[in-house]
């Protein structure tokens, strides 16, 4: 008979915490510890393994004390944001406001409004997954184990992916991953071997390439800022984010676009749709097919159907498939807003 | 109907809704309480905030398996790592033990109760071990090198699962409760298992109906369904929700001269005593227990929790004192949940919306420990709150291994309603009827009877009084029902509106209970209260109706609350919303006790007859002037004549507990203490009607509240801040209930999934209308002196219903059968065109 | 450094979760090894092989000059089981050594794979051909102790000839016949924790326990077939195998190394007519 060892959750193990006051030194920091390290943003993911014992790294790299790591720049060709700026300052800042609202409008559906205060925009592209067996600190293929829990003839997977899936069903949980893609950013990521720019819908990685990571961050590199080019300010966006509570809840999914139009005609359109697959996913399917055709309702009708076409749902997720569609639906032809008089 | 009294033969229908405070000084008037101060500045201290010299941690190892035996413990590495001072085994848990309750009546030892650690865990998250040490890092480095030896044991987490045949019992002993026959004591584990015959409709989504071992009925049901213009037959399932008190039960403990002093949230202060008492095998007096503050209780906290001896048998054995922390995720296991409630309803109806005929059947969830009441008082409310003519019940209580149920809020009376109240709202589309009208029509009013008939007195029971419909009334005019539902659009693009409407009863009171009072040589009126600082202010409000008696103004009092060394009178314990029913009577009977023995004091003082006196202002003085003194010079004088009024004699009325409190305060003042003895017929229930206004998306299946009112027969309001406070607040977790809030199990290793706040979702700030509203009709009840009664649980079912009515009237019949409504439930039914997901699987 | 990775289950129990990855590198560095050592060996000391007179030698011209060694049936089946196993070794170990692509799919259809063609081969062997001529017999076993006295100077009569396949041969197939049957055992079991066209996924058929010891047993099998196909490819590729190696790809080997290198007597090869005609080249397997 196995034996079996306690288990105790709630109480962060020791580690020492590095406080660099520059990239420079943190970069290095983490190049120094490599898998030894933790990041530490805003720590809203963080607090979580550490606290719950399923990750004891021997240091935590404290990221809160740069300041070149926080604020929003304008720049020649758009605007770049600093990897710890937090989600309150992102959906508050009035350029962001003006030209890219769909990323305001993003990271105001984050969460709560405490947790947008201490969470930054950094941790909120790179958290990992919210797979309720993987949190648990199941052995799971994510974790490095030999299975997936939630795809199971009794598994419990209401939140899970209905693409993607490659043993590990879990959904990347992040709500301004989305906006950024569709926003065409650029991740500026800082390594020993100097600075590398790669686009948002690059950072991502699913299980079907490496199973235990959720972005492309090798040990020793550090996520420095987030650049927004010009190409679609201003375009229309839609954001809307389907979750069960109105606060304080990851999306059951959530779509984000961006919509170049000439007249009512769709000139260009990037389209991302998250939490249905384990890396946030650009529908280009979609963009090159509504290219050219009205914005109406039979384009929305038509890229809702086409974007849900080899959709694999699980035993609990089912809904998730007609809210793909509805979603991708609206997020060209946009909500139709009930008046109530 | 029950005999009446002359009160009672008044009728209801003439009661007319009163202003609140009406005839009263400080009744029905807002007022600070004196806790408040200290909780919004922070400086009020919970059980995790005292601190003592030399105190250790303990943390609890939980069970990580649903059933199992354990065969050894390994703790040797543990022990010897630093800062490690002992563990404590379930072999140091005093074992049960047989005890004497309040009245006298000696409780059988249950071979079935929960030990504050076992080594045979019944529920995924059960404690086996507790581990003391100078820190929590050091505890849990150590907890996590213990090897422990359990051998898995069969298990099941989903109750019709339970009951299948062939399917493993939770526990050897069998899987269904029943009640012994012929004699009392706990309720008994047998095997019970259904055919699979009984299962042939699971697939179709209705409830089996097998053999159940509680049956009750009155009336001729074969002539109702007869009778019936409609017939409807209904399954419905409510689900599992966590208590998620804001405080978990963290628990600090130490010895000073061999006496137990122990800090934890609880309920009922005064109550609590007993069951550390019996839970450590030690006596009463020997015991100091603390609870200035506690956060939220709901039903989890009625007496403190059993963990609670942890820390002090560790203490003891430890010779330090031992804070026990507990962490949120541990709460999820420890803490206590509401039972889920598989419902099955035969309904029938009348053209008019009365109901004829209600047969019920259904499946309580018990979890891992005792026989959960949810299923039996579910059925009890339902027979009250709409009165039908014929009612059967049946019901199988069957236990699972999944974390402990208690009671909560409202316990069988929200998943009596929450199940109910969807089919009425079917039938009245059916019917054609308007909501309200068809819940008017089934409201109950004035003394009404309720249940089975009792066997021994060969009666139905009946309730005190009823004023729902005056409640309805006024929330129909109040809320706009009638405006509201002619104006109310089909639909606008992908957004469907809903109205719903719903009653809602629930206990509001006992009685017997005592009262304590001091006046103080200084002249303060000091009010000692055993009520526990459960948020809901009872525990200061109730003694607003002995300020009121005594003719002093609020400043005058103290009342002194949460620590038993500052003696408290037998005060009832706050569970089923009886604290301000029970205990204004108390506070009442010690006011008027202590007006006459302050006129007794000022005869003997200043001459003349007591009845000539009058007591005001904090003065005894003869009426038409002359004589006086004052409460100080009272209570001086008091002391001069002791005997009964010191405290050096006490009223025979009173409990031993009060006499043994009052023998303490002796010679401290004009010591008053007495017995509530007021004649009571009936049982005390609250009423409320409940509305709410939803917009769905039918696109995403996304719904928002729009409006929530809710309106309010609980007698006679005492502070209608608080009880704004708990009409809002508790109808917010029966909205919980029926959007969010439920349990995810996964039931290959019987172990939970949604430990978290974010997982298990219960409902937030934002997830309800900023600008709820709610009134209360405010007419007294007959039957109490005060004509208050508690309504901490009565909202809590009209809350989850009003919102599932609503949900209906937007999105149809047949869309969900089970609470809470998430979007992927509509999206599934509504949008996808598929049969619902799973009806009866539990735990999704 | 255990053989395992240890991991605990959802119950908090110890359970095996795979065989530890540095064994990869084991394999590897022993296959080569092997390689070096026995390069070395060859190179040192050029060992001549001896063998007893045939004791019923057969005279050249009653052997085919291109004599028949595998069918075509069995040539198919080496090269198919050959890709099969390349794909699953790549696909099973290159992840694990950090080279990250979508592994699952090649590897189940590739298992799939060696598993028919094993399911063929065995029917194949057992019904078609001589099946005992790859089990080592008594000739082998005292052969094989006539040359280790040899080799260690000591006097022993030389030994015979080989029948169809040497002796190393026949061991080498008796490792790849156990490990692989250890990996296609629990390989088709493995299929259930995946969605295929022939299982829906349940992992939940056998225990955590159970399937960890089997993705030991798995993981352990996989990694010993590094070591023996690095040592198959390495014999397949010597030049004095080359004949062998070649019969593997023609199906027949010259008249000259039958001669040099096996008995007739425990290998017989009658010259039928139609090998005359074909010269061999598609020879059946009637011996």
């Amino acid at each position: 008979m196995a034996v079996t060892m306690a288990v105790i959750r709630d109480v962060m193990p020791a580690f020492d915490l590095l406080q660099p006051t520059t990239a420079a030194d943190a970069q290095k920091l983490l190049e120094k510890y490599r898998g030894e390290a933790w990041a530490l943003a805003g720590g809203m993911d963080s607090f979580d393994w550490l606290k719950d014992r399923l990750r004891k790294p021997r240091v935590v790299v404290d990221l809160s004390g740069i300041d070149e790591l926080k604020g929003i720049r304008a720049t020649s060709d758009g605007v770049e944001i600093g990897a710890l700026t937090t989600l309150t300052e992102v959906g508050a800042h009035p350029l962001i406001r003006k030209d890219y609202s769909l990323l305001s409008d993003a990271v105001e559906h984050v969460a709560s409004p405490q947790i947008r205060n201490q969470g930054t925009l950094g941790g909120n592209v790179s958290q990992d997954v919210r797979c309720w067996y993987y949190r648990g600190g199941w052995p799971c293929y994510r974790a490095g184990g030999e299975t997936c829990f939630a795809d199971t003839p009794v598994g419990r997977n209401r939140e899970h992916a209905i693409f993607g899936a490659d043993r590990c069903v879990a959904v990347h949980p992040s709500d301004s991953a989305p906006a950024l893609i569709a926003l065409d950013a650029k991740f500026v990521i800082r390594s020993s071997k100097g600075e590398r720019v790669v686009d948002a819908e690059d950072y991502f990685i699913g299980p079907n390439v490496e199973i235990t990571r959720i972005n492309i961050l090798q040990p020793g590199d550090l996520l420095t800022s987030i650049r927004i080019p010009s190409s679609w300010a201003g375009a229309r966006f839609y954001f809307e984010k389907i979750r069960d509570r109105n606060v304080w809840d990851f999306p059951l999914m959530n779509v984000a676009s961006a919509m170049v139009l000439n007249g009512n005609t769709i000139q260009r359109m990037r389209i991302v749709v998250n939490a249905a697959a384990p890396t946030p996913m650009r529908l280009k399917a979609v963009e090159a097919a509504v290219a050219g055709k009205p914005a109406n309702a039979e384009t929305g009708e038509m890229a809702g159907n086409m974007a849900v076409k080899g959709a694999v749902p699980l035993q609990f997720n089912a809904y998730k498939i007609p809210l793909m569609r509805n979603l991708v639906k609206r997020a060209i032809v946009g909500a139709q807003e009930a008046s109530w008089a | 109907m029950a005999e009446m009294t002359p009160a009672e033969l008044l009728k209801a229908e003439n009661e007319k809704p009163l202003p609140f405070g009406d005839g009263y000084r400080l009744i029905g008037k807002n007022y600070p309480t004196n806790d408040l101060m200290a909780k919004v500045t922070g400086k009020a201290k919970y059980a995790e905030d005292f601190r003592a010299e030399g105190m250790l941690f303990c943390r609890l190892v939980l069970s990580p398996m649903p059933h199992a035996r354990v065969k050894r413990i390994n703790a040797e590495k543990a022990l010897a790592m630093p800062g490690i001072r002992g563990i404590l085994t379930p072999q140091e848990i005093p074992g049960a033990a047989n005890y004497m309750n309040d009245n006298g009546v000696m409780i059988k030892v249950n071979p079935w109760a929960e030990r504050a650690l076992t080594d045979q865990p019944m529920y995924q998250g059960d404690p086996i071990l507790a581990v003391a040490g100078i820190d929590e890092l050091s505890v849990a480095n150590a907890i996590e090198q213990i090897e422990i030896d359990m051998e898995p044991l069969p298990f099941v987490t989903d109750p019709l699962e339970a009951m299948r045949p062939g399917s493993p019992n939770p526990r050897s002993e069998g899987n269904v409760w029943v009640r012994p026959k012929n004699h009392p004591g706990p309720m008994q584990l047998a095997n019970l298992k259904w055919t699979q015959k009984d299962f042939d409709c699971y697939k179709e989504g209705r409830l089996p109906e097998g053999q159940a071992p509680d049956e009750w009925s009155y009336g001729d049901l074969d002539a109702g369904f007869r009778n019936a213009a409609l017939v409807l037959d209904e399954t419905f399932i409510t689900p599992d929700t966590s208590h998620q008190c804001l405080e978990p039960r963290s628990t600090m403990a130490y010895w000073q001269n061999g006496k137990l002093y122990l800090y934890t949230g609880t309920q009922s202060t005064f109550q609590t005593v007993p069951a550390i008492a019996r839970w450590m095998h030690m006596d009463e007096d020997k015991i100091v227990f603390i609870s200035e503050y506690t956060g939220g209780g709901f039903g989890s906290k009625i007496t403190g929790a059993i963990t609670m001896i942890v820390p002090a048998l560790l203490s003891k054995k430890l010779n330090a004192p031992v804070m026990m922390r507990v962490s949120r995720r541990e709460e999820h296991f420890i803490g206590r949940a509401r039972p889920s409630v598989e419902g099955r309803v035969k309904i029938g109806f009348a053209k008019d919306g009365r109901i004829t005929a209600l047969d019920m059947f259904t499946i309580c969830d018990s979890g891992a420990y005792g026989a959960q009441g949810d299923g039996a008082s579910a059925g009890s409310i339902v027979s009250l709150l709409y009165q039908p003519p014929a009612m059967r019940w049946r019901g199988v209580n069957v236990m699972t291994n999944t974390p402990p149920r208690s009671a909560q809020s409202a316990p069988g009376g929200l998943q009596g309603i929450a199940i109910l109240e969807p089919i009425l709202s079917k039938a009245a589309r059916k019917l054609s009827l308007d909501q309200v009208a068809l819940r008017r029509a089934n409201c109950p009013e004035g003394p009404v009877e309720y249940g089975p008939v009792n066997e021994r007195t060969g009666k139905r029971a009946h309730v005190t009084s009823c004023f729902l419909k005056q409640a309805l009334d006024m929330g129909v005019k109040s809320f706009r029902w009638n405006e509201r539902v002619a104006s109310k659009p089909k639909r606008i693009g992908s957004k469907v509106r809903g109205l719903g409407v719903s009653l809602s009863v629930f206990h509001g009171g006992s009685i017997g209970f005592d009262g304590l009072i001091v006046i103080t040589p200084q002249g303060r009126v000091q009010i000692h209260s055993g009520i526990g600082n459960l948020g809901t202010e009872a525990v200061i409000d109730v003694h607003r109706a002995a300020a009121e008696v005594l003719n002093v103004k609020w400043d005058a009092c103290d009342i002194i609350w949460g620590n038993t060394a500052k003696h408290m009178p037998y005060t009832c314990a706050s569970g089923g919303s009886q604290t301000t029913h029970a205990m204004t009577r108390a506070a009442h009977a010690v006011a008027v006790e202590c007006v006459k023995r302050l006129k007794e004091v000022a005869a003997k003082s200043l001459g003349g007859q007591p009845d000539e006196y009058e007591v005001a202002n904090l003065r005894v003085f003869r009426r038409g002037g002359g004589a006086a003194m004052s409460f100080a010079e009272a209570a001086q004088y008091a002391i001069k004549l002791g005997g009964i009024y010191d405290g050096h004699a006490v009223n025979p009325e009173v409990n031993p507990a009060t006499k043994k409190s009052v023998a303490a305060l002796a010679g401290q003042g004009l010591v008053a203490s007495a017995r509530d003895d007021y004649p009571h017929n009936g049982d005390s229930y609250s009423f409320l009607a409940c509305f709410a206004e939803i917009e769905a998306d039918v696109e995403t299946g996304k719904y928002y509240i729009v409006d929530y009112q809710a309106y309010a027969d609980v007698g006679t309001v005492v502070h209608p801040a608080a009880l704004g406070g708990q009409i809002l607040g508790r109808s917010t977790l029966g909205i919980g209930h029926a959007i969010s809030q439920d349990w995810v199990i996964d039931p290959q290793y019987g172990v939970t999934l949604a430990e978290r706040f974010y997982e298990n979702r219960p409902p937030t700030i934002l997830d309800v209308p900023v600008d709820m509203k709610w009134n209360a009709v405010n007419i007294p009840d007959p039957q109490t002196p005060v004509g208050a009664r508690g309504c901490g649980e009565p909202p809590v079912g009209g809350g989850c219903a009003s919102i599932l009515n609503a949900l209906s009237d937007a999105l149809g019949d047949n869309i969900f059968q089970r609470a809470p409504v998430k979007c992927d439930t509509i999206l599934t039914s509504y949008e996808a065109g598929r049969p619902m997901q799973e009806p009866l699987v539990a735990n999704i | 450094m255990g053989l395992i990775k240890w991991t605990t289950s959802p119950w908090g129990q110890l359970i095996p979760e795979h065989v530890a990855w540095y064994l990869i590198w084991v394999a590897i560095i022993a296959g080569f090894c092997f390689m070096i050592v026995h390069a070395l060996y060859i190179r040192a000391f050029s060992p001549r092989k001896v063998f007893a007179k045939n004791e019923a030698p057969v005279a050249p011209e009653q052997v085919p000059e291109r004599v028949p060694r595998h069918s075509l049936a069995a040539r198919i089946f080496h090269w198919v089981m050959a890709a099969a196993m390349f794909t699953l070794l790549f696909t099973a170990f290159l992840p694990k050594l950090g080279v990250h692509f979508n592994w699952i799919l090649y590897h189940w259809i590739a298992g799939v794979v060696l598993t028919i063609s094993i399911v063929f081969h065995v029917i194949h062997s057992s019904f078609f051909q001589d099946a005992g001529s790859i089990w080592p017999d008594k000739t082998d076993i005292r052969d094989a102790f006539r040359r280790l006295l040899r080799f260690t100077g000591k006097p022993a009569p030389p030994p015979t000839r080989f029948a169809k396949y040497p002796l190393e041969n026949k061991f080498y197939h008796l490792c790849i016949v156990l490990a692989g049957l250890a990996v296609i055992g629990t390989g088709v079991f493995m299929l259930k924790r995946i969605n295929t066209p022939f299982f829906t996924r349940n992992p939940y058929v056998f225990s955590d326990m159970t399937w960890g010891l089997m993705y030991v047993l798995h993981g352990l099998a996989g990694i010993a077939l590094i070591a023996l196909v690095i040592v198959h490819v390495y014999m397949g590729l010597r030049p004095e195998k080359m004949p062998i190696t070649k019969s593997m790809i023609f199906g027949w080997m010259s008249r000259d190394f039958y001669l040099e290198e096996h008995d007739p007597k425990r290998w017989a090869i009658k010259q039928s007519k139609q090998s005359q005609k074909k010269r061999g080249l598609a020879a059946s397997d009637a011996d």
